[in-house]
């Protein structure tokens, strides 16, 4: 689609100035009918060069640095904030002459799943206005799955790019960890912290991703990915081999499933054995069940940890909305006891906890600990198969059911996706047809630095699958 | 199933952190303190954590020291653009030493 828009681009000089305003005039419309906007912009025409990005209309989540543009993470705390500088990705994507229509919702400051607990309001699914698109990069998925734009940014700490992909019926993808430079994209947890890409088609995520990949001095953990992440992505997989875990797949573990769970798995069975007739040898393995369900727990415990210490800086003071009292420490607290909401003070309290002195070892040391033994089981894991592929999960849950509570029951389907940052893997979603009548998944996570090698697999199987270039059809 | 955090002790975490709780805020956060705790004591569940070091960085990575190219930063006026209240180029906050 990138390449087809950038073709018009070159030949017809006066396409720019449509799709320019089409997609401006676009913008209102679907804000009213899904709220996925924090700001909405009217970038000026660019000069069209060979580069694919020139001229091409994108949407930016909204926590992501814009120099004299707000930029709020979605949180009350930096509502009014207008950074000074961009973030290596923005200026990247400015030198390419990429137009930013918009700045998109998110969960409050990337923490939650579900689309619904940024400042503004929550973001609704495209396909139904009563579901949730997923999050946190909600709004990106939002724009994305409306036809709206062809990429947006998103940042993907546990799986705020992939799982509102796969709730939205697009592509969500999450490159090596450093591959896209996190320099201005607000940290929530540093160490789990990507930045990745949502489109309609896999092709254009590896266009996208080639664009803007490199080493970036100003950040000090970004890499070099010297392959072209496109060159191979039309070679057979004939011969590749991936593997699926029975614990999350196999029905036989579920006590009661439901029905919707039923149809989600035949589909993701039904896919395999799709996957299987194009030559790719799939095998099913099992991993213990207790580390399993300890992914989700080690989540929790890093990234609230990492986050209670990163967002130590939101003081109000040399930026922010600055807290009223006449002392200085009552100040600071005034500022954060207004800006956070409920939520996010509850991911902060248990962050806090765990690095309590004498909670350390426990629980943040212990889980760095799970975190090591995950991603040797999945090195191990990659030394042998090509790809891991499983489910993203169910269908998007309704607005009026879901919650952000924290639950002791650990539902390793809906949580999986976190392998992906504990070992810094490349890992991409695609859709996988409908339950329901709304969006599911899969996702591909390989070893790190082949990405080339998952976005090949992703396109080969994206193109039997049929949900290509897909937009959403609002079904009610 | 007790509770074995009380009021205080949530009251004292987010104190450390410099955020105020509503008693709403407080009693919400309490009520699911002990099944958070009890989550994420999954944790400890596993076995063999002793022999493993703990894992801070996806991959192994070299760090190397980058050359010293001289950039433009910003001026201080860019720096003050977001502060609420400054005077010249000092930001202003209540009197901190007495």
């Amino acid at each position: 689609m990138i390449q087809e828009l950038h073709k018009k681009l070159i030949s017809d000089n006066k396409y720019q100035g449509e799709l320019l305003t089409d997609t401006i005039k676009k913008c209102q419309d679907y804000q009213t009918k899904y709220n996925l906007f924090v700001t909405m912009l009217e970038p000026k025409e660019t000069k069209i060069t060979d580069n694919l990005l020139s001229g091409i209309p994108y949407a930016l989540k909204d926590n992501f640095s814009t120099k004299g543009i707000l930029s709020t993470g979605s949180s009350n705390i930096l509502k009014n904030y207008i950074p000074v500088f961009d973030a290596t990705i923005v200026e990247k994507l400015n030198n390419l002459g990429a137009l930013c229509v918009g700045k998109t919702v998110l969960d409050e400051l990337g923490m939650g799943g579900t689309g619904t607990t940024g400042h503004t309001g929550v973001v609704k699914n495209p396909w139904h206005k009563d579901y949730i698109c997923g999050g946190s990069s909600a709004g990106s998925a939002c724009a994305v799955a409306s036809g709206l734009v062809s990429y947006a940014i998103g940042s993907d700490t546990g799986d705020s790019i992939r799982k509102p992909a796969a709730l939205t019926g697009i592509v969500g993808y999450k490159p090596t960890y450093g591959v896209l430079s996190r320099y201005g994209l607000f940290q929530f947890a540093s160490s789990l912290d990507h930045v990745g890409i949502l489109t309609r088609n896999v092709l254009d995520a590896a266009i996208v991703v080639n664009e803007l990949k490199g080493r970036d001095i100003k950040d000090m953990t970004s890499i070099n990915l010297d392959t072209d992440l496109i060159e191979n992505i039309n070679a057979s997989i004939k011969n590749k081999k991936l593997f699926y875990i029975k614990e999350i797949c196999d029905i036989n573990n579920y006590y009661k499933p439901s029905a919707t769970l039923v149809s989600t798995l035949k589909e993701f069975n039904k896919t395999i054995d799709t996957i299987k007739n194009l030559g790719v040898k799939v095998e099913e393995i099992s991993i213990n069940k207790h580390l399993l369900e300890a992914l989700h727990p080690t989540y929790i415990t890093i990234s609230c940890a990492e986050a209670t210490s990163n967002y130590s800086n939101l003081t109000g003071i040399s930026f922010g909305e600055r807290g009223n009292s006449t002392n200085i420490m009552a100040m600071i607290k005034d500022a954060r006891t207004k800006g956070f909401s409920t939520l996010i003070k509850r991911r902060f309290v248990i962050g806090s906890y765990v690095l309590q002195k004498e909670n350390q070892d426990k629980y943040f040391l212990n889980a760095q600990k799970v975190r090591k033994l995950v991603v040797n089981t999945f090195n191990e894991l990659f030394k042998k198969y090509d790809a891991l592929i499983l489910p993203c999960g169910l269908p998007a849950k309704k607005i009026s059911e879901v919650s952000e509570i924290i639950s002791k029951d650990t539902n390793i389907l809906e949580n999986h996706l976190v392998i992906g940052n504990f070992g810094g893997y490349p890992s991409i979603t695609i859709p996988n047809g409908f339950v329901n009548n709304l969006p599911i998944g899969i996702n591909f996570t390989g070893k790190i630095k082949d990405d080339a090698n998952i976005l090949n697999i992703a396109n080969k199987v994206e193109e039997v699958l049929g949900y290509k270039d897909q937009i959403a059809k609002e079904v009610k | 199933m007790k509770n074995k955090f009380d009021e205080n002790e949530i009251t004292k975490l987010a104190d450390n952190l410099l955020i105020g709780l509503t008693k709403e805020e407080n009693k919400l956060i309490l009520d699911e303190f002990s099944y958070i705790e009890e989550s994420i004591n999954k944790i400890n569940g596993i076995t063999g954590l002793d022999e493993l070091e703990p894992l801070t960085h996806p991959f192994p990575v070299s760090l190397t020291l980058e050359e010293d190219i001289p950039t433009e930063e910003l001026t201080i006026d860019e720096v003050l653009k977001n502060v609420t209240d400054h005077d010249g180029r000092e930001i202003k906050v209540p009197k901190v030493v007495n």
